[in-house]
């Protein structure tokens, strides 16, 4: 792990830069740690795949008292990589022609039919390395190496919330309407954000996420019970 | 209690209500917004005697008309200069402007400066989230409706009806040039820069782009890459980190942004220099003047 300066008012730490689960499971538990230590001064914290950034007021604190008590939590994270039980949540994902709008490119980059790429994406559990890019954009991997695609050269414009992507080996949900990069492959009808509610963000980095195939019929009855209020994100969700 | 509502007769080019944004939830991917130019911003409130972080109008390039109905007010008027006009006449930027009921407040050339900033003395009642009344990027209105003008919007304020006029700022005003020089630290992939590049990125004059918004300014300079098209696993990005795309362009990000990012950031701008870039305006020039870091912090 290294500290150095990012700019007059953030740290950057920087574990090994590569992409794995393990290394991830530190960078939220130092960020964790960090954040719940409340260091006088610390304006943000954004974990992300193997590095931290967190902003300071250098009014209020030193870079080099900020480093020491960085440091300070890094001796103190061991326990929380150690007890965190991640979070698994269930997304039901409808893979139908009218959601998965790159079907055809993907079965042409893939090489395989649109039933075993369904397979092969509801095959494991998928970990949420950091959030992103828009807000409550969660990135997952490791996605198969079959199912790798390439991103689009422009994005789509005004994509639907609930839309599934794939890119490189990550996978992820848009949150809202959104400019996609990504092939899209399905869509959930399950609110992954809720601007009204008071934590609006299904997903925080360390969750264990699996997707489950349903079709259209269930997909509108689950629309209208997010619709008329009646569904219950509990059912989705269970505690780590 | 009084009650003073400005009705929106033209919504000008860009026309948003900001506040100081929503630092708190950048690990959820929410990037902070909020006024760029944050000096201007809690000047204007200020002046009126609001909290430095109240909701203020942000206007850009082409001002807004604003009829004022209900109560007299008290507003200020920061930032860029758009030759403001209340009813015709030409008011002063920098100190209180008692407005009578049914004045007009208009703009006309700008004259310096890209963005200008409005205080309203009193409470804002428009719906906030996650505390703050900033408009949301990426194009959902929704979620901040009020804070997106449009012609014939909106903005109840309520305030005590008393105010004092003497709190005078004109001296604090900043002159705002068509040629800045910003102060930038190393950025954390300075060294994926060949010694050519980094000479070109410090000796070139950047042109300010027409694509140039509060996610980011993207510059018209080209920065020749050792291995063009290299990224870095997504790390975390801000307000002044400056980014070098695949095709070489150098990109400063603004307010906006997301708070992750996969391009080389290959310096980063000094706090202190943020608020006179957020006056800079497509077609402006900026010149980057490298600080060591230990002079910094």
């Amino acid at each position: 792990m290294t500290i150095s300066p990012f700019g007059d008012s953030a740290v950057l730490i920087n574990f090994e830069q590569i992409i794995d689960a393990k290394i991830n499971a530190r960078v939220i538990a130092l960020s964790n740690t960090i954040m719940s230590a409340m260091i006088e001064g610390v304006t943000f914290c954004i974990p992300a795949y193997c590095s931290i950034t967190v902003g300071f007021n250098p009014g209020q604190i030193k870079y080099s008292d900020l480093v020491k008590k960085i440091n300070a939590c890094h001796l103190n994270d061991t326990d929380h990589i150690a007890k965190a039980i991640p979070r698994k949540i269930n997304i039901p994902v409808c893979y139908d022609e009218k959601f998965a709008i790159d079907r055809a490119y993907v079965m042409h980059q893939t090489g395989l039919s649109w039933k075993e790429i369904i397979d092969l994406h509801t095959s494991i559990e998928y970990r949420v390395y950091m959030l992103g890019f828009i807000a409550g954009f969660a990135y997952m991997g490791t996605l198969p190496s079959p199912l790798q695609c390439s991103r689009k050269d422009t994005p789509r414009m005004d994509i639907p919330a609930g839309t599934v992507g794939i890119a490189g080996l990550q996978t992820g949900i848009y949150p809202t309407r959104a400019h996609a990069g990504w092939q899209l492959i399905g869509r959930t009808p399950i609110p992954v954000f809720d601007s009204k509610a008071k934590d609006p963000f299904l997903f925080r980095a360390g969750d264990m996420v699996r997707f489950y195939e349903i079709d259209r019929e269930k997909y509108e009855a689950t629309t209208k019970e997010v619709e008329s209020g009646k569904f219950d994100m509990k059912n989705f969700v269970k505690r780590g | 209690m009084h009650k003073t509502t400005l009705e929106f007769l033209k919504a000008g080019l860009q026309t948003r209500i900001q506040d100081m944004g929503r630092p708190n939830h950048r690990a959820q991917g929410v990037s902070i917004g909020g006024a760029l130019d944050q000096s201007s911003a809690t000047t204007a409130n200020r002046i009126t005697g609001n909290d430095p972080g109240s909701p203020v109008l942000e206007i850009t390039i082409l001002g807004p008309g604003i009829q004022f109905t209900g109560d007299a007010c008290l507003i200020a008027i920061t930032g860029a200069d758009m030759s403001p006009t209340l009813d015709g006449k030409q008011v002063e930027m920098y100190k209180p402007i008692r407005v009578a009921p049914n004045s007009i407040l208009a703009f006309g050339r700008l004259k310096s400066g890209c963005r200008g900033y409005i205080a309203v003395r009193g409470n804002w009642q428009v719906r906030r989230w996650l505390d703050s009344a900033s408009a949301t990027f990426q194009d959902l209105p929704e979620i901040t409706p009020d804070s997106f003008i449009a012609k014939g919007g909106l903005i109840d304020i309520l305030h005590s009806g008393k105010f004092t006029e003497d709190m005078d700022l004109r001296p604090e005003r900043p002159i705002f040039s068509e040629h800045q020089i910003i102060r930038v630290l190393p950025g954390p992939e300075i060294e994926m820069f060949s010694q050519k590049a980094l000479d070109t990125f410090f000796a070139l004059t950047h042109t300010i782009t027409p694509a140039s918004n509060r996610w980011g300014y993207r510059l018209s300079s080209h920065i020749p890459m050792q291995n063009p098209g290299q990224e870095i696993i997504s790390s975390g990005v801000f307000p002044g980190t400056i980014q070098i795309t695949h095709s070489g362009a150098p990109i400063i990000l603004m307010a906006d942004a997301q708070t992750t990012g996969g391009y080389p950031r290959i310096a980063v701008v000094m706090s202190a220099d943020m608020d006179k870039l957020a006056q800079a305006k497509p077609g402006d020039a900026l010149s980057f003047r490298l600080v060591e870091q230990r002079e910094a912090i």
